[in-house]
């Protein structure tokens, strides 16, 4: 037995000192797991099935490009280099499945959530997580009600419908210069739609235009003949959209089948008025303007993320860029707090100053939650392109307006 | 075997008098955990709105397709009073089971003078849901598709809870009311009146059952449950808008956990909700679990549609009626 050790060149002080070695390995190499720094849980609760299943899905998309990002550039520096880890709630677009999520995901050791698409599903989710402090960002979700409920734990970096309706008027005020009178609303009769036509119809006035007719739809919506037949007969300058995706483009074409001649298409928060309207529809969309959330286009770094988004085979809609602007407002207030303590970090989050690269908004400052930083790009479809034609600052663009008549 | 019966029964309730107990409380005897405490009250209370659809359509035989119609009556109404004139909730409570008790009446005495039956009776509740939702959509005092937000104040006497626990013993306590209710028609004479005009009105006419009446009582006692419903919704989640409120999908799964369940049964309403309720949550998991796909989560809802048809297929009668071929479980069980 010594003689084969020996043959080998091992002496006993050498096995003692492979065994001493072995043991110190040993023992050292659970230290070094307690030295990596235990994964941030983030809470993503997005409505993946049902109607609106694209646009939970583009906000998923986003969010967890954003999480990808963060913890491929080193995770949370200030917390040893802690990675962010997504847990993957579906709302189902239902208020109560919304709050189970919550409930789950609470129990899971969320240190934040971010959601939730849907404004109903939104309002009950943030409450259920105010039970628990925890912060909740709101990357998508327009009803004002979120932020007005005096709740601390919510924060939204996004402008909400009043600030989009607001900006919209005024640069539907300052294209038109008093040469429309009159317009027609058409918008969904949700939360999201009714209240944006409400603030619309009563904001109109203030650049000389009336609101002739505002025209109600359901979700979904398949056939928008009867609203065109209506907008003909109200003979508007102006039609004014506020809708989901499907419905915003299905009446869109129908007005340009029916050869409905208007001063200009402008929409608050069209939801249709994306990538994928405007290639594949260039005709429909040619000349219609939204006021909605929209990316800085003089951002590198945003149109780097547009790049890596589409060679994906995914369009860069505002959903994408919005949630990975949350992923990255939540990972600056980690980064600063230091912690996913709630208090701090909800702490660290109220006295937020980032930077949105991707987005053309000022410094952010979260007053009752909102962000009074954030603003809404308006946008027209050129050429089969989006060209943002206003802020002056962020414009790649000059609207045409009127648009030339339909022949 | 009736003592048999009992004793589960017995033994059932006190599992659900423990359950929360297990999760919540003062002290959690296995794990602190809302998540199961909540999952425990959207049982019982699907189970409990699951029954009043029951009440109706199974033990009755008056299906209807727009149960929720009495759910948002009894939402909106406990919601105006309270957000918009100011009342207690609790105060406003049995006021909106009664506002869901006359709209039972109304679309009872419509339908049945003008003598639907059947599927044109499904057909037109289902047009009046869709009537109210619109309705909500359009009048003032709903703050239409705005929705009505209700102040968070957590406060018992505000019929609101700070913990999930005590909504969770609400729920019980409705679906063990709504058990006792089914219970009590497979006794009382007026549920045999109900039976008999579920099995044949016309035979149960000549027997001289009060078909008209009888139909618009139950309609009536159903619609009261279901907005009972309606506003401990309203009370526990905050919010409500048209949509919520009347939308076509709380039907569905109220008239959905009844046939699952076992429709005409005492206990099919909560048998359903407990078996869709855990697959639903089950499901939802397994989308989080399939790897290599990262949208999986739809995949979700085919494997939930997909036991739907096998329980179908294989228990036409819904899942209590297993109890029932064995001969192990008295009828109505």
């Amino acid at each position: 037995m010594s003689g084969s050790i020996r043959s080998t060149g091992l002496s006993r002080r050498r096995i003692g000192q492979s065994a001493l070695g072995l043991a110190a390995g040993t023992l050292a190499f659970p230290a070094i797991l307690g030295a990596q720094a235990k994964a941030v849980k983030v809470g993503l609760i997005h409505p993946v099935t049902g109607f609106v299943a694209y646009n939970g899905q583009q906000n998923r998309l986003g969010a967890t490009m954003a999480i990808e990002d963060i913890n491929k550039a080193g995770g949370i520096k200030s917390m040893g280099g802690a990675k962010l880890e997504a847990l993957l709630g579906d709302s189902q677009s239902k208020v109560e499945v919304g709050v189970s999520e919550v409930e789950k995901m609470n129990e899971a050791g969320v240190a934040a959530y971010i959601g939730c698409f849907q404004s109903p599903v939104a309002i009950a989710a943030t409450q259920a997580a105010a039970k628990y402090n925890t912060p909740f960002l709101i990357d998508v979700a327009a009803s004002d009600l979120i932020v007005k409920r005096g709740l601390k734990n919510v924060f939204r970096m996004k402008p909400g419908f009043g600030k989009c309706v607001d900006d919209g008027i005024a640069a539907l005020g300052a294209l038109s210069k008093g040469a429309a009178k009159t317009a027609v609303i058409v918008h969904e009769n949700g939360e999201f739609g009714t209240g944006t036509a409400k603030l619309l119809a009563g904001k109109l006035p203030l650049i000389g235009i009336e609101a002739k007719e505002i025209i109600a739809h359901e979700n979904p919506t398949r056939n928008f003949d009867n609203a065109a037949l209506r907008i003909r007969t109200a003979a508007p300058d102006i039609v004014m959209m506020s809708n989901y995706g499907n419905e915003y483009m299905l009446l869109a074409r129908t007005l340009f089948q029916q050869k409905v001649n208007v001063m200009g298409m402008f929409s608050v928060l069209g939801g249709g008025f994306n990538y994928k309207f405007v290639k594949e529809m260039a005709d429909v969309s040619q000349y219609m303007m939204d006021t909605n959330h929209w990316y800085n286009p003089r951002s590198a770094t945003a149109q780097a993320l547009k790049k890596r988004v589409e060679a994906a085979g995914s369009l860069f809609t505002f959903e994408v860029y919005l949630s990975y602007t949350a992923v990255s407002l939540l990972a600056d207030a980690l980064e600063r707090a230091g912690s996913a303590e709630k208090d701090a970090l909800t702490a660290a989050l109220a006295s937020s100053t980032f930077k949105a690269d991707l987005m053309p908004y000022g410094p952010t400052k979260f007053v009752d939650g909102q962000n009074q930083g954030g603003v809404p790009g308006v946008m027209q479809s050129l050429k089969g392109e989006i060209e943002v034609v206003a802020p002056a600052e962020f414009s790649s663009a000059t609207a045409v307006f009127p648009r030339p008549k339909v022949s | 075997m009736r003592s048999r019966f009992g004793l589960l029964c017995a033994a059932g309730l006190v599992a659900a008098l423990v359950y929360p107990l297990l999760f919540g409380g003062p002290v959690a005897l296995l794990w602190r955990s809302n998540y199961a405490v909540n999952t425990g009250f959207l049982i019982l209370f699907v189970a409990f709105i699951g029954q009043s659809w029951n009440i109706a359509g199974g033990f009755a035989g008056q299906t209807s397709f727009g149960h929720v119609v009495f759910f948002g009556t009894g939402a909106y109404v406990s919601t105006i009073l309270h957000v918009t004139y100011g009342w207690n909730p609790w105060l406003a409570w049995p006021l909106a089971a009664a506002a869901g008790a006359l709209v039972g009446w109304m679309i009872a005495v419509l339908s049945f003078r003008a003598g639907l039956k059947g599927s044109y009776f499904a057909l037109i509740t289902l047009a009046f849901a869709e009537v109210f939702r619109i309705l909500a959509n359009s009048v003032p005092i709903t703050r239409g598709g705005l929705g009505m937000l209700i102040k968070a104040d957590p406060r018992p006497e505000n019929f609101q809870f700070r913990d999930a626990i005590s909504f969770y013993y609400l729920a019980l306590a409705l679906c063990v009311l709504s058990i006792g209710i089914a219970w009590w028609l497979t006794r009382s004479r007026f549920g045999a009146r109900l039976a008999a005009i579920r099995e044949n009105e016309d035979a149960a006419m000549a027997l001289g059952i009060d078909v008209f009446r009888e139909k618009v009582r139950v309609l009536a006692l159903s619609g009261a449950m279901c907005a009972a419903g309606g506003t401990v919704y309203a009370q526990k989640y905050l919010y409500i808008d048209p949509v919520i409120a009347f939308g076509v999908d709380k039907s569905v799964e109220m008239l959905l956990v009844s046939m699952v369940g076992g429709a005409g049964t005492i206990f099919g309403p909560l048998v359903g909700a407990g078996v869709l309720h855990i697959v639903g949550e089950v499901t939802r998991d397994l989308g989080n679990l399939v790897p290599g796909v990262k949208n999986a989560q739809p995949l979700a809802l085919i494997v939930y549609g997909a036991i739907l048809i096998l329980i179908v297929r294989y228990l036409p009668d819904g899942l209590t009626s297993m109890f029932v071929r064995r001969g192990r479980a008295p009828r109505n069980g």
